[in-house]
C-alpha cells in the first residue's frame, strides 16, 4: 500500500476494501450464511443446553476445526514454495495409529492410553513431516513430488498399521477430542483457536514468518542472506505433518473407527482451497493467516449449505468447484487490471503485489 | 529446474578435442535419455524377476501374452499419461482427468440408455474430456490461476456432474459398444494365447501420435519451450505462440482424459461416480516413473509408455506374489521414491 491509499475518505477506503484479497471469499461466506438463513429460520440462532453452545453456526465451526489445522500447515508450507500433497494420508496414519493402540491396551479409556495414543500419533506426523522435510531439503527434490510419495503410500501404510481392518474402539476420554466441549465451546473448536493463535505468534511475533517469506520468495537469495532456508524448510513440513496428525485424530476421535481408505480422503485438496480462497497464492512468497480462518468457514458452510438447500449431498465438489472458479476468477490480476483501469486515473498506479 | 536443456560449462582443464568430443557425445546422451533408461532398466529388472520366479514348465512369465494383458489393463492409464506428458513438460499439471473420466463413463452409460447411437455417444464423450481441458487451460492462460488450483476446480466441476448424473453404477449394455468391447484379434495357441482389443490400438495410436506431435511439430517445440522456466518468454521470444500452445496442452491432456473415460468404459462396460478418485496421481506417477522432470521441459512420452508398464508390472508382480493389495501403493510409492531419488542423482552429477 502506498500512503496516498491509506487515507479515510470513503472513496479511498470503497478502493482498498475492493482491492482486499479477502473481499470476494468473506461477500461469498456472508452470502451464503444469510441465504442459508433465509432457507432455514432456525439456522442462524445459537442456544445453549447443558451450559454447551448449540446450534448450525457451532456445528459450522466445528466442522471448520479440520480443514483449518490442515491449512495452517499448508500455507506455512505453500509460504515457502512448497506443497504438501501428504496431509491426507497423515491424517489416515495418525489415526491408525492411535486407534490400534488403544485398541491393543486393556483399559482404552485410561487418561495414560489416551495421552500416549495421541502422542504417537503426533509422533508419527512429525516422523512423517520430517521424511518430507528431508526429501525437499537434503535431497532437493520438488515439494509436489516428494510430498506424493507419501499420498501414494501412506494410505496403504495406514492398511499395514491396521491390517487392513477398520479398527474400532471405545474410549470415552479420546472420543471427547473430537465431540467434546471446553466451556461450553466444542473441543476441535478450541484445539483449531489454540493452535491457530499459537501459528500465529510463532511466525508474526518472531522471525520466522518473515524466514518463511524470504525462502518462498527466492531461496537463493535468502540463503545468501543468512536465513536458515534448510532448517527454515525443514520447520514448516514437520508442523504441517504434526498439524495434520492432530487433524486426523481430531477428525476421526468421534466415529473412534480408523477406516485407512476413507479418514482424510482428498482432505489435502480441501486444504490447499482453504489457503487458496483465504487469498494466499500458491507461488509462495506471502501468506495469509487471517484468510484461512476466513477459507475454512467458507468451505464447511458450503459443504452444509447445501443440505440445507436439500441439494444431493454428493453435489457438494459441484459447488467448491464454483465457488473456488468465481473467486479465483474474480480475484485474477486479468479482471483486478480491468477494473482498476476502469476510473479515471488520479491516483498514483497501485503497486501490483496487492493482488497476492 | 531446467538443467536438461540448459548448455553445459565445460569443467576443468579442456582435454583434447578429440576426447572433449566424445564426452560432450556421452554428456548428450546422458542429460536427455538418462531418466528413460533407468526407466528400461527398472522394467528389465521387473520382468526378469518375473520370469525367474513365475515361469513354469509349461509356460514363461515372458512372454506375448503377459504384454498383452498389460496393454489390455492399463490402456485408459497410458492414454491419461500421454495426456499428462504435455502438460507435465510445459511445466503445467492436471489433476481433473480422474474425475473426468469417471463423468464421461457416467455420460455414456447415460447417453446409451436415452438411446442415442454408438459415434454420436463415442464423440459427445471425448468432447466432454476437451471442454473441461479447454476450460483449465482458459483459467490458466487467460486469468492466470495456477494450474493446479484451475485443475482442482475442474476436477470439483467433473466429480459434482458425475454425483449429478448418477450416484449408482450404470450398467452399459448397448450392443455397438458391447461389440466393440468384446472385438478382438486372436494370435497364438493354448497358454500362449494373446490378443488385440480396440482399446490397445487406440491408446498404442495416441501414443504414437503424441510422439510425432511433441519431437516433429512446431507445437510440440513450443510445449518443450514453455517448460524450460522462464513462463514462455523465450517460446515468444522465438516467434512461437505460448498463449495458444499452453491452452492447447490443457486441451490434449482432457481430449485423452475423454477417451481414457471412453476406454475404460469399455473396459467395465459400466459408468460409476467413484471410479478414478486418485486415477490422476497415477497418471502422474506413470509420467514421473517414465522420465520425465515435472518441472517441465524434460522428457519424452515413450518413456511415459514405459512407465505405464512399469506401474502394471508392480501390479502384475503384486498379484503373483499373493500380497494383500493395499501393497500395491506401497510399492508404487517406493518405486517413485527410487525414480526421484535417481533423477537427483542423475540431475546432480551433470552439474
Amino acid at each position: 500500500m502506498n500512503a496516498s491509499a491509506r487515507g479515510t475518505n470513503p472513496a479511498t477506503l470503497f478502493q482498498r476494501v475492493s482491492q482486499h484479497g479477502l473481499l470476494w471469499p468473506v461477500l461469498a461466506l456472508v452470502v451464503l450464511l444469510l441465504a442459508c438463513g433465509l432457507k432455514s429460520p432456525g439456522f442462524l440462532d445459537v442456544a445453549t443446553r447443558d451450559g454447551n453452545l448449540y446450534g448450525q453456526l457451532i456445528d459450522l465451526l466445528r466442522n471448520s476445526a479440520t480443514p483449518l489445522l490442515l491449512a495452517l500447515g499448508m500455507c506455512l508450507v505453500i509460504a515457502t514454495g512448497g506443497i504438501d500433497l501428504s496431509v491426507g494420508a497423515v491424517m489416515a496414519i495418525s489415526l491408525a495409529v492411535s486407534l490400534t493402540h488403544l485398541a491393543s491396551v486393556p483399559d482404552p479409556s485410561a487418561p495414560g492410553a489416551v495421552a500416549t495414543a495421541v502422542v504417537l500419533g503426533l509422533v508419527l506426523g512429525v516422523v512423517i513431516g520430517a521424511f518430507n522435510g528431508f526429501m525437499v531439503t537434503a535431497l532437493g527434490i520438488q515439494p509436489f513430488i516428494a510430498t506424493m510419495i507419501l499420498m501414494v503410500a501412506g494410505r496403504g501404510i495406514a492398511m499395514l498399521i491396521t491390517k487392513g481392518q477398520i479398527t474400532t474402539v471405545t474410549s470415552p476420554p479420546f472420543k471427547s477430542i473430537g465431540s467434546g466441549f471446553v466451556l461450553g465451546v466444542p473441543v476441535p473448536v478450541v484445539i483449531a483457536g489454540a493452535v491457530f493463535v499459537l501459528v500465529a505468534l510463532a511466525v508474526r511475533r518472531t522471525a520466522l514468518g518473515m524466514f518463511l517469506e524470504a525462502v518462498g520468495t527466492n531461496r537463493e537469495a535468502s540463503r545468501l542472506a543468512g536465513v536458515g532456508a534448510r532448517s527454515t524448510t525443514w520447520v514448516v513440513y514437520v508442523l504441517a505433518g504434526l498439524l495434520a496428525a492432530l487433524a486426523g485424530i481430531v477428525y476421526g476421535a468421534p466415529t473412534m473407527a480408523a477406516d485407512a481408505n476413507n479418514i482424510g480422503l482428498l482432505k489435502e485438496l480441501d486444504a490447499i482451497m482453504v489457503v487458496v480462497l483465504g487469498g494466499t497464492r500458491l507461488d509462495g512468497g506471502r501468506f495469509h493467516l487471517g484468510g484461512l480462518v476466513v477459507g475454512a468457514l467458507l468451505l464447511s458452510t458450503l459443504e452444509r449449505a447445501v443440505i440445507v438447500f436439500e441439494l444431493p449431498s454428493q453435489t457438494t465438489p459441484l459447488f467448491k468447484a464454483l465457488v473456488l472458479i468465481a473467486v479465483c476468477v474474480a480475484a485474477s490480476p486479468a479482471l483486478r487490471s480491468r477494473w482498476r483501469s476502469r476510473p479515471p486515473r488520479t491516483r498514483r498506479p497501485v503497486a501490483t503485489e496487492v493482488a497476492a | 529446474m531446467s538443467t536438461g536443456l540448459s548448455p553445459q560449462a565445460p569443467s576443468g582443464a579442456p582435454p583434447r578435442p578429440s576426447t572433449r568430443r566424445v564426452r560432450a557425445l556421452v554428456d548428450r546422451v546422458d542429460r536427455r535419455f538418462l531418466p528413460v533408461v533407468g526407466t528400461l532398466v527398472t522394467l528389465v529388472v521387473m520382468l526378469g524377476v518375473g520370469q525367474q520366479r513365475y515361469s513354469t514348465a509349461r509356460s514363461d512369465f515372458l512372454s506375448m501374452r503377459l504384454l498383452s494383458n498389460l496393454l489390455l489393463d492399463n490402456s485408459y492409464l497410458l492414454v491419461l499419461a500421454v495426456g499428462m506428458t504435455f502438460v507435465v513438460l510445459a511445466g503445467g499439471i492436471d489433476l481433473s482427468v480422474g474425475a473426468v473420466v469417471a463423468l464421461v463413463g457416467l455420460v455414456t452409460a447415460k447417453l446409451f440408455t436415452a438411446g442415442a447411437p454408438l459415434p454420436v455417444v463415442l464423440v459427445l464423450g471425448v468432447l466432454i474430456g476437451t471442454c473441461c481441458g479447454l476450460l483449465i487451460g482458459v483459467m490458466v492462460q487467460v486469468f492466470d490461476i495456477q494450474p493446479f488450483i484451475a485443475s482442482l476446480a475442474v476436477m470439483f466441476l467433473a466429480r459434482g456432474l458425475a454425483n449429478v448424473v448418477s450416484t449408482n453404477s450404470l450398467k452399459i449394455d448397448d450392443d455397438g459398444f458391447s461389440a466393440l468391447a468384446s472385438w478382438s484379434l486372436k494370435f497364438g495357441e493354448g497358454r500362449e494365447t494373446w490378443r488385440i482389443n480396440a482399446s490397445m490400438l487406440i491408446a498404442v495410436g495416441v501414443l504414437l501420435l503424441a510422439v510425432y506431435v511433441l519431437h516433429y511439430t512446431r507445437f510440440g517445440r513450443t510445449v518443450y519451450g514453455l517448460g524450460a522456466g522462464d513462463r514462455g518468454a523465450a517460446v515468444e521470444l522465438m516467434g512461437l505462440r505460448p498463449a495458444r500452445t499452453r491452452i492447447g496442452v490443457y486441451v490434449i491432456s482432457g481430449t485423452c482424459a475423454g477417451l481414457a473415460g471412453i476406454l475404460f468404459a469399455l473396459y467395465t462396460k459400466s459408468g460409476f461416480n467413484l471410479t478414478g478418485i486418485g486415477m490422476e496421481l497415477d497418471a502422474i506417477a506413470a509420467v514421473v516413473i517414465g522420465g520425465t522432470l515435472l518441472s517441465g521441459g524434460v522428457g519424452f512420452v515413450l518413456g511415459t509408455g514405459a512407465g505405464v508398464l512399469v506401474y502394471g508390472l508392480i501390479q502384475v508382480l503384486i498379484a503373483r506374489e499373493d500380497l494383500d493389495s493395499w501393497w500395491t501403493r506401497v510399492f508404487i510409492g517406493a518405486v517413485l521414491l527410487a525414480f526421484v531419488v535417481l533423477q537427483k542423482v542423475i540431475a546432480g552429477r551433470r552439474r
